[in-house]
């Protein structure tokens, strides 16, 4: 399937280098390449940027989850001001990249790290939005009675939540199993996805309008790219760490 | 000619020796002076001087660990971060407050790799920045890698309170919040229940006292009628209680929003409190603009101004004066409206310094008022702040208490949100 399971000494080896490299360039005091120490704290400094971006939209996605599970609006009106300022992150962190990639001449693992940032603070963005469309439906499903497969739901959000922050962790450990991990985790999302799919739309003689369903089948379809969205995380941290796509 | 070359060249040279022995001299200088004062050789005295800078050493070594030690044991958690927020240390209680297992001494890493709170590294960013120590309270949600965990998941209310250190380092402090935020939870819950029960024989005693009050005759009339007034206080204090408990536990509790208009609204209730007011000839002065109109609830509002006069009336010197001023100020954000701000000040005793953190507790009472009890008798529930805030909260508004630099008493500011147009033309209602 792929070379990197096996052998899997390379890997080890490969999950370890940065932050031994980290070390080396603290430890080394005449550091032949001033240029190379700046470009590594500037990738630092990025990742520190990208990770606080990641805890904002970790809380985003745990307020929409409040709001729509236990009918807290409060939570709700907050999705908003937090969107923003993941926004604001999104467009820095982007320029950022930029500027170091014209101006600093990267190697290939930095330029890997730098690419795979940009395209994964898309991911992260991506869903703070989704976050905010289910704090949208929150607010619209209130008034009527909560229906019988909202705690499946819920499990399924908590799926997603908890994909969100291994993909996380993966990314400050830049650890490449873990990574790939993802796919697997993924997959309950996606039996979770269909099968509340078959249940919400095969529903017979439903009293009242039918708005609840409607917005319960967009609620699942949005935790699912979610899911996604975290998938491709996990897999741009497994290209930063051994170059590989999949 | 050669006997002068020879000689030429002699002298410059015994020149360039003379000059290098003067240079040599005094570089040695120091050195050398301070040798003729030490009448003992350098050697042992050198050996003497390493042994105590080891012990030195040493002891600075026994000492940190020490320290090291204590800050690992302490109660609170602790943890260091350097310049380029790399976590440097942190101790047993924050290890386990933060979910940092993942983390093993002497291990370089980001703290926000290892715990990702937005709030945490805000604190410790404007610490840095600021170089002050900071003080935060927020709610830390550890996040989880299952979904079963998530389940049963707890957040912790935590208070940190920053310090910054040497070399852009920063120290901090976390507190955990969460049994206290419990305990007090549970206090108010039980309070409301006993008031609960409470309510419905202290009603059936009012109903006994009033029937007892028709058929008395005028010796023991007298003594029903005071008891009928502290039935009636009790029961009041019962229900301002349960009123707060049901603010504080339903944010959204039911306003009846309509559109009040402020300057009338506090006449009124000047007009309703002149009674007291006269007693002590209190005068009362109002600036500000004539109409004001406020989306709120009227009879909470009313509420507000009455707890709120009544206590500056209370608490006033004989012969003194009330003064409001009402303003609107434009927002401080683009995306609220404009706000109304209300400024009570009497020239009473004011509050002491060590009360104002308090006064919006519930029945909560200065030390001041404790002593001026035994000559004025000032009687209320002591909810009377409390019930304030948490209406003036509900209205999406804020409430500040102060005590006022010119006249020395007190000075209660309320700002409020403005939902209403207040332009002249739309005054006519």
């Amino acid at each position: 399937m792929d070379r990197t399971i096996l052998n899997p000494e390379t890997l080890i080896l490969d999950v370890k280098k940065p932050i031994v490299k980290y070390k080396l360039v603290k430890a080394v005091f005449d550091d032949p390449h001033p240029d190379r120490s700046q470009l590594t704290r500037a990738i630092r400094h990025l990742e520190q940027d990208v990770l606080r971006m990641g805890a904002l939209v970790e809380q985003s996605f745990r307020l929409s989850h409040q709001a729509l599970f236990v009918r807290n609006l409060t939570a709700a009106e907050e999705i908003p001001r937090l969107d923003k300022k993941i926004d604001r992150f999104y467009r820095k962190i982007e320029s950022d990249c930029t500027v170091i990639i014209t101006l600093q001449a990267p190697t290939a693992q930095d330029l890997r790290c730098l690419s795979a940032f940009m395209q994964l603070v898309r991911d992260l963005e991506r869903i703070g939005d989704y976050a905010k469309d289910l704090a949208e439906i929150a607010i619209k499903i209130f008034p009527y009675t909560p229906h019988p497969s909202l705690p499946e739901i819920a499990l399924m959000s908590h799926h997603a939540q908890a994909m969100l922050a291994t993909s996380l962790v993966a990314l400050a450990d830049l650890d490449a199993a873990s990574g790939r991990h993802l796919k697997h985790l993924d997959d309950t999302v996606d039996n979770a996805y269909d099968h509340l799919y078959q249940t919400l739309a095969h529903q017979r003689d439903v009293p009242g309008v039918v708005e609840p369903i409607l917005l319960l089948v967009l609620a699942i379809r949005y935790l699912e790219r979610m899911a996604d969205h975290a998938t491709n995380i996990g897999q741009r941290v497994t290209y930063i760490v051994t170059g590989q796509r999949h | 000619m050669v006997l002068l070359g020879f000689v030429l060249g002699l002298v410059v040279g015994i020149g360039f020796w003379v000059w290098q022995q003067v240079q040599l001299h005094r570089y040695l200088q120091p050195l050398t002076s301070h040798a003729y004062k030490v009448l003992l050789p350098l050697i042992p005295r050198l050996r003497q001087e390493i042994t105590r800078v080891k012990q030195q050493r040493q002891d600075l070594q026994q000492s940190l660990q020490t320290y090291q030690d204590l800050l690992n044991f302490a109660p609170l958690g602790y943890l260091q971060v350097d310049e380029e927020n790399q976590l440097v240390w942190c101790n047993q209680q924050a290890r386990k407050m933060l979910q940092l297992q993942r983390w093993q001494p002497g291990q370089i890493r980001l703290l926000l790799e290892l715990v990702r709170s937005y709030e945490l590294d805000q604190l410790i960013e404007q610490t840095r920045n600021w170089q002050k120590p900071q003080i935060r309270e927020w709610i830390f949600h550890p996040s989880y890698d299952n979904a079963p965990a998530m389940l049963e998941q707890k957040s912790l209310a935590l208070r940190a309170s920053s310090l910054p250190l040497y070399q852009g380092q920063v120290g901090v402090f976390l507190e955990n919040r969460q049994p206290l935020l419990e305990l007090n939870q549970e206090r108010d819950r039980s309070f409301s229940d006993l008031a609960h029960e409470l309510r419905t024989p202290l009603t059936s005693i009012r109903l006994v006292v009033e029937t007892l009050q028709n058929r008395l005759e005028p010796p023991l009339n007298r003594l029903v009628n005071r008891l009928m007034q502290e039935v009636d206080r009790l029961i009041n204090l019962v229900q301002s209680w349960l009123d707060l408990t049901q603010m504080e536990t339903s944010p959204s509790f039911q306003l009846h929003f309509e559109s009040v208009e402020v300057r009338s609204l506090i006449v009124s209730v000047w007009e309703t409190l002149e009674p007291l007011a006269q007693q002590q000839h209190l005068t009362f002065t109002y600036s500000g603009r004539e109409t004001l109109w406020i989306k709120a609830d009227r009879s909470r509002t009313y509420q507000v101004f009455l707890n709120l006069l009544d206590n500056s009336i209370k608490y006033s010197h004989p012969r003194a004066n009330i003064h409001i001023e009402a303003q609107i100020l434009p927002s401080k954000d683009d995306f609220s409206a404009n706000y109304l701000e209300i400024n009570i000040i009497d020239s009473g005793v004011g509050f002491s310094e060590a009360d104002l953190p308090h006064v919006f507790e519930r029945f909560y009472r200065g030390e001041l008022t404790a002593e001026r009890n035994s000559t004025t008798a000032i009687v209320g529930s002591g909810l009377g702040l409390a019930i304030v805030r948490q209406i003036v909260i509900a209205h999406g508004g804020t409430i500040k208490a102060m005590n006022h630099p010119e006249t020395g008493g007190a000075w209660i500011q309320v700002q409020l949100p403005i939902v209403m147009p207040n332009s002249p033309s739309q005054d006519y209602t």
